[in-house]
């Protein structure tokens, strides 16, 4: 059903509230958290990294056996991770 | 019929008007024709996305996220020393502030970041004024952690060492509920509403032993010295441990009761003219004002001080940094930079306003007492925000203004709000010391744990012999000055894009003058005190015209008596120094900024009118 007819009814209408209210709350009391926990796991992402490909890099961590055998997990992430190491970063990242 | 002019009510239905004004007008104008923001424009949520940092999140749920970072004790403890001047003065700038310069400031710096592909001040700073400008900034922000910190654990042990003790239980019961929050959360894995469920039931519990087991210290005028010293080692835990164990559950299981707490405050207010019959009547009774001096001799003149004394909840530089840091990273189409930065703000503003209403209820004898009478003591804004919000509150609850319950929970509130912040901010000191010093020969400062002793025992040391007014100011003076050099951020690249200036230039001026001039103030405060003093001048107010009374007023107990008289003077010349070291670094700062603007300004000139988005502008 296209949305615009969903969005004229008074039914949408009230879950669009309810919907506003709860990402509001969520906002409020969770987002901050669960950003901080992603940002975690993130580091642990990079470290993940440096230790799977970090003999490729010229960083010698551990041996290519180890490293090819990790790999097919790691390429999924290749992508990304480059964004992230690579990002610019400043303290006035970390404020929270 | 009620007479409701008596009561808060006009003032608040007043400021929501002029805060929709603010929104919905002149917001809404600013950002067609200044930012002109473009929802069809890719924002860096999504061209940047990594699922981390970038990704794209809804305007509610941002918006909650940047009322929660940037709503804290500042718009609470602040217009008590606004209402100094009078109500009216304290009531105008939170309305006036906060319209033509708290929101810009805050939307603007997310818009800045967005345009800036996501990048925070740091990198912005550098691009705009170059290597020594981005060192100034850093530098600027270490002192401005250090002043925070020390005006937060100040008020933190003086929390403690109030309301007869009832507020140290329940503290530490909320932080205990964190811990184990934590553990079932994350490792016992537990589901997040049955969690909430516990740790709510645990923060109820808590709440209700405060009043029952009642921490006193017995040590007199030394107790705020040593509940600073606990504050201290709370917070070093809260630094040095993972987030998901400390800090994340504990602040999660904080936001509920501090914000439960302002929904009643400003839902009490909005209904005082309903309330009005009951004893005691819930009606302005403090002045008016304005006084363009503090009456009491302490604080100095309306210009600069009331300005910097209400910070958040009118304009605070802290939120450029939130901006710019997270929220902006976040943003998924250009135009929710207003209900998010802008309205968070002023949101922020309608808390400033119900902290208000709850000092304008009280009697001026029991805020600011009678001089020289021990029956009528000054109660200060540590008592007086959570009377003043039990009273308000106590009639929609149906309970006794006085209910040690109601008054533990306000107060509760108070100490909840500074401890969460302040664990943030100490962290963030770790991170900036270890940005700092992490090589050279200074790189032992970058060490976590030196890092953190140095950023907790220096505000320690501050927090226990400086006033807490006088850490106020130098506070709200930094923050302010930052917000100010913000808004020169911003007019900067609005220069380069030679969109309109004049909407954020004024205000920037404003600010940075303003500020500067608060330091001035302060730097004079204290080095008049001990000048008087050397040469021997009597202390013109109170009963007392000893000239020792001209540095003794400027510390606190237990050193503001006479055999510390050298103390504190050691105390004046060093508050003279940290102003000096505040006022120089952010003059410096203001400098290269307008620069930079004077420069922007000449290329934008020789350059094809565009605008703010970088587009042809449009006829």
């Amino acid at each position: 059903m296209p949305e615009t007819k969903e969005a004229a009814t008074p039914k949408s209408r009230g879950r669009r509230v309810k919907d506003a209210a709860k990402g509001v709350l969520y906002g409020m009391a969770a987002h901050g958290h669960v950003t901080a926990a992603l940002r975690t796991r993130m580091y642990l992402e990079h470290l993940f990294m440096f230790i799977t490909l970090g003999d490729m890099l010229g960083v010698p961590v551990i041996p290519p056996y180890y490293s090819l055998k990790i790999l097919p997990y790691a390429v999924p992430n290749i992508k990304s991770w480059k964004q992230r190491v690579f990002r610019e970063r400043d303290f006035t990242d970390q404020v929270f | 019929m009620v007479d409701f002019l008596q009561t808060p009510f006009l003032w608040v239905v007043v400021t929501i008007g002029l805060y929709a004004v603010a929104y919905w007008g002149y917001g809404k104008w600013i950002d067609r024709n200044v930012w002109r923001s473009n929802a069809k424009k890719t924002t860096p949520a999504h061209m940047y996305m990594d699922g981390v940092e970038y990704f794209p999140v809804s305007r509610y749920v941002l918006w909650g996220y940047q009322f929660k970072s940037v709503a804290a004790l500042g718009p609470i403890l602040g217009p008590f020393i606004g209402v100094t001047y009078g109500w009216l003065p304290a009531l105008l700038w939170i309305i006036g502030g906060n319209f033509f310069i708290g929101w810009l400031q805050d939307y603007g710096s997310m818009m800045l970041s967005v345009r800036k592909e996501g990048r925070s001040f740091g990198p912005i700073t550098y691009e705009f004024t170059g290597a020594r400008g981005r060192t100034n900034l850093l530098a600027f922000v270490l002192f401005y952690l250090v002043i925070i910190s020390a005006a937060f654990i100040a008020l933190i042990a003086t929390f403690w060492n109030s309301f007869k003790g009832t507020t140290f239980v329940p503290t530490v019961g909320i932080l205990l509920a964190g811990l184990l929050c934590g553990q079932l959360l994350y490792r016992v894995k537990m589901n997040v509403f049955a969690v909430t469920a516990i740790g709510l039931a645990l923060v109820a519990l808590s709440l209700y032993l405060g009043p029952i087991f009642r921490v006193v210290l017995p040590w007199g005028s030394w107790n705020v010295a040593v509940w600073a010293g606990v504050c201290v080692l709370i917070l070093y835990l809260a630094a040095v441990l993972p987030t998901p164990t400390f800090i994340q559950p504990t602040n999660y299981l904080a936001f509920y009761p501090a914000y439960a707490a302002i929904l009643l405050i400003l839902v009490g207010a909005l209904l005082t003219p309903f309330t009005l019959g009951s004893s005691p009547p819930v009606a302005i009774q403090l002045d008016m004002g304005p006084f363009l001096n503090d009456p009491q001799g302490i604080l100095g003149p309306i210009w600069p001080i009331l300005f910097v004394a209400i910070a958040c909840g009118a304009i605070s530089g802290w939120h450029s940094l939130v901006s710019s840091s997270s929220s902006a990273k976040q943003l998924d189409i250009e135009t929710d930079a207003l209900p998010v930065g802008g309205g968070a703000m002023l949101s922020e503003g309608l808390l400033a306003l119900a902290s208000l209403i709850a000092y304008m209820v009280l009697t001026k004898t029991f805020v600011f007492g009678v001089a020289g009478d021990p029956t009528n003591p000054a109660h200060g804004n540590i008592a007086s925000w959570p009377v003043g919000a039990a009273l308000l509150v106590s009639r929609i609850l149906g309970v006794s203004a006085t209910d040690v319950l109601l008054t533990t929970f306000f107060g509760l509130v108070l100490v909840i709000y500074a401890l969460t912040v302040q664990a943030l901010v100490t962290r963030f000191f770790r991170l900036v010391a270890a940005e700092t010093w992490s090589e050279g020969r200074f790189r032992v400062f970058g060490n976590k744990h030196v890092a953190t002793v140095v950023g907790l025992g220096v505000p320690w040391a501050f927090a226990v012999s400086g006033s807490w007014w006088a850490l106020w100011l130098y506070f709200g003076g930094a923050n302010q000055l930052l917000a100010g050099l913000a808004i020169m951020l911003i007019t900067i690249h609005l220069a380069k894009m030679r969109a309109p200036t004049k909407f954020s230039l004024i205000p920037g001026v404003f600010m940075v003058v303003t500020t500067l001039a608060a330091l001035a103030w302060q730097i004079y405060t204290f080095a008049n005190s001990a000048i008087q003093y050397l040469g021997n001048v009597q202390y013109p107010f109170g009963a007392n015209h000893d000239p020792s009374q001209w540095v003794l007023t400027n510390v606190r107990p237990p050193i503001n008596v006479k055999d510390y008289v050298w103390l504190a003077l050691g105390i004046n010349g060093v508050f003279v120094l940290v102003g000096l070291i505040l006022f120089l670094v952010g003059l410096s700062m203001a400098i290269r900024l307008f620069q930079s603007y004077r420069s922007s300004m000449t290329e934008a000139r020789a350059r094809a009118p565009t605008a703010a988005d970088g587009g042809t502008r449009e006829k």
